[in-house]
């Protein structure tokens, strides 16, 4: 049988994982500013596999990970393989269409037939379901990173630990993203 | 140290104790999966299964390797292969032609004479490989992706400016094909990325597919569009992902072979467009059955195949990735035996 229950979720009920969870969240903060701040966090966007390991292993109760898109890369199709479900009954903004589960990328109009797609990251859960869409059939345009407006910059981030691809990698805090299409 | 920091410190080393147990508990490898539930998951692999029945080619064991590191493109001539890539043209069973630049397509015409596109202009080789021209750039955003050639008129796909230039022998501009113009019922081509193929069927009309609306298109040379056919789908009919087919090919008997990317499969379709079979799914074509688009920084919008088919009827594969020609014939059907 598959286990859907995410590690918050298992940290959350059990009688102990609130208080684990506020002391993690301190430890966390304490460690990141007794290391410095020469090193960041970073998703190699060409090393991940989308496994879904980034919305669920983040120390924080909301993953730090988001989703981000370049829009010089994307293609502004109408027919987006990162919003819409393999299978959509229509092209149009429906949830039933949609692949995100939690409605988290926007669909608008630009001129016929090209639409643009934008990340609300309040929605977002760092899933990486529409980057393994974008990538596989579409420009590759859709992809994650740690966003270092709220990642706490752990030692020891718990999703480089949890990641298959080894993806995280630690990179200047004065250059803390690794766009695609940027030299990295 | 202060009382405060030691506690602090104790405080932090507890926690971390704690937190390593409690990772350690909860698979702090992933290896049992990120527990995300069915709604977060997509298993892009099951499309990357076709149905047995279908194939209607079968491949020859033997390859060949252009050693190129980056190949793009293929012809065929009588009994010649050649292939684009790497600044050069490779040719098996003559001379490699060597470039000014990076080629993205090539056709050949009479007497072996090559027209080959290189960034946004047309190079022109003899049979014997000697530079005979360089015709004028289409300008600082051409970028050409496919030429073919049909008696005195060479045709070249511009992805760069979403159009088709209809040249004559000498390089000299004809007229433009395919632009948006709503009085001659076209809607102009949609290029998400730089894929963008043309032929001339043996109905004497072009066909130039137009992938961000996933049809192939039927235009008479002085650029009225007739009719088109193909429809978006990840279903084995349709043609899957954001953009495709990413190129064809047209055999002897008017049907069309087609390649995507994304779902990297080249399938069959009779002259009218109706989905024939397959000649190569995914699972033979791309180890572990489905191609990610990016598995380096520059395949993000590259990655298709090219294909090119002979008078005899077979097709040839160029797999972009591992830079080999791969070749397809038609599967022989087994004799039933009635006694
Ligand atoms: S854990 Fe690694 S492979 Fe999985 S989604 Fe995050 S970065 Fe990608
Ligand atoms: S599919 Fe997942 S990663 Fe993509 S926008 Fe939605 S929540 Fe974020
Ligand atoms: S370092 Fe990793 S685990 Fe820690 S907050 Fe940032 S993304 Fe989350």
């Amino acid at each position: 049988m598959k286990d859907n229950m995410s590690r918050r979720r298992f940290l959350r009920e059990c009688c102990w994982g609130g208080a684990l969870g506020a002391v993690g969240l301190a430890a966390g903060f304490a460690a990141s500013k007794a290391a410095g701040k020469d090193f960041v966090w970073q998703i190699d966007p060409f090393k991940c596999i989308s496994c879904g390991n980034c919305a669920t292993y983040c120390v924080l109760e909301e993953s730090a990970v988001k989703c981000v898109h370049k829009h010089a890369m994307c293609g502004y199709c109408k027919l987006c393989t990162g919003y819409y479900e393999p299978e959509p009954v229509a092209l149009d903004t429906a949830a039933e269409n949609q692949l995100c589960p939690t409605g988290a990328i926007g669909r608008k109009y630009v001129e016929h037939p090209y639409y643009k797609y934008s990340i609300d990251e309040k929605l977002c859960n760092g899933c990486a379901k529409c980057v393994k869409g974008c990538s596989a059939f579409g420009n590759g345009s859709l992809f994650l990173q740690v966003r270092h407006d709220r990642c706490l910059n752990c030692n020891e981030c718990s999703i480089a630990v949890a990641c298959p691809s080894v993806a995280f990698v630690r990179v200047g805090v004065d250059k803390p993203y690794l766009i695609k299409g940027q030299a990295h | 140290m202060k009382k405060n920091d030691i506690l602090i410190w104790v405080f932090v080393g507890a926690a971390v104790v704690v937190g390593g147990v409690a990772v350690w508990l909860i698979d702090g490898s992933g290896d049992s999966g990120s527990g995300l539930g069915d709604e977060f998951t997509y298993d892009v692999s099951e499309y990357g299964k076709t149905d047995a029945k279908l194939v209607m080619y079968q491949e020859l064991p033997e390859r060949f390797d252009t050693g190129m590191k980056a190949c793009k493109a293929i012809a065929v001539s009588g009994k010649k292969i050649y292939v684009a890539g790497d600044n050069m043209i490779r040719v098996v069973g003559g001379k490699d032609i060597k470039l000014s630049g990076m080629p993205r397509c090539l056709a050949v015409g009479e007497g072996g004479k090559v027209f080959v596109g290189v960034d946004g202009h047309v190079e022109v080789y003899s049979g014997a490989g000697k530079q005979i021209g360089v015709w004028d750039s289409g300008g600082e955003k051409a970028l050409f992706t496919s030429i073919a050639v049909y008696e005195d008129n060479i045709f070249v796909a511009d992805a760069g400016r979403r159009v088709v230039v209809r040249y004559d022998l000498e390089g000299n501009v004809v007229n433009e094909i395919g632009r948006k113009d709503e009085k001659r019922n076209i809607s102009g081509f949609v290029i998400p990325s730089p894929y963008f193929d043309l032929a001339v069927a043996s109905d004497g009309l072009l066909r130039v597919v137009n992938p961000g609306e996933h049809r192939i298109e039927a235009y008479t040379f002085d650029g009225d569009l007739e009719f088109s056919w193909g429809e978006p789908g990840i279903k084995i009919e349709g043609f899957c992902g954001c953009c495709n087919p990413v190129n064809f090919a047209i055999l002897g008997d008017g049907s069309f072979v087609t390649v995507e990317k994304g779902l990297v499969r080249v399938k069959l379709y009779d002259e009218d467009g109706k989905f024939s079979g397959v000649v190569a799914g995914v699972d033979a074509l791309v180890p572990g059955g489905v191609a990610k688009a990016c598995a380096f920084p520059a395949d993000c919008q590259s990655g298709g195949f090219d294909v090119a088919v002979d008078s005899d009827g077979k097709i040839y594969v160029l797999d972009t990735r591992s830079g080999v020609v791969r070749y397809f014939v038609r599967k022989i059907e087994p004799l039933i035996n009635t006694n």
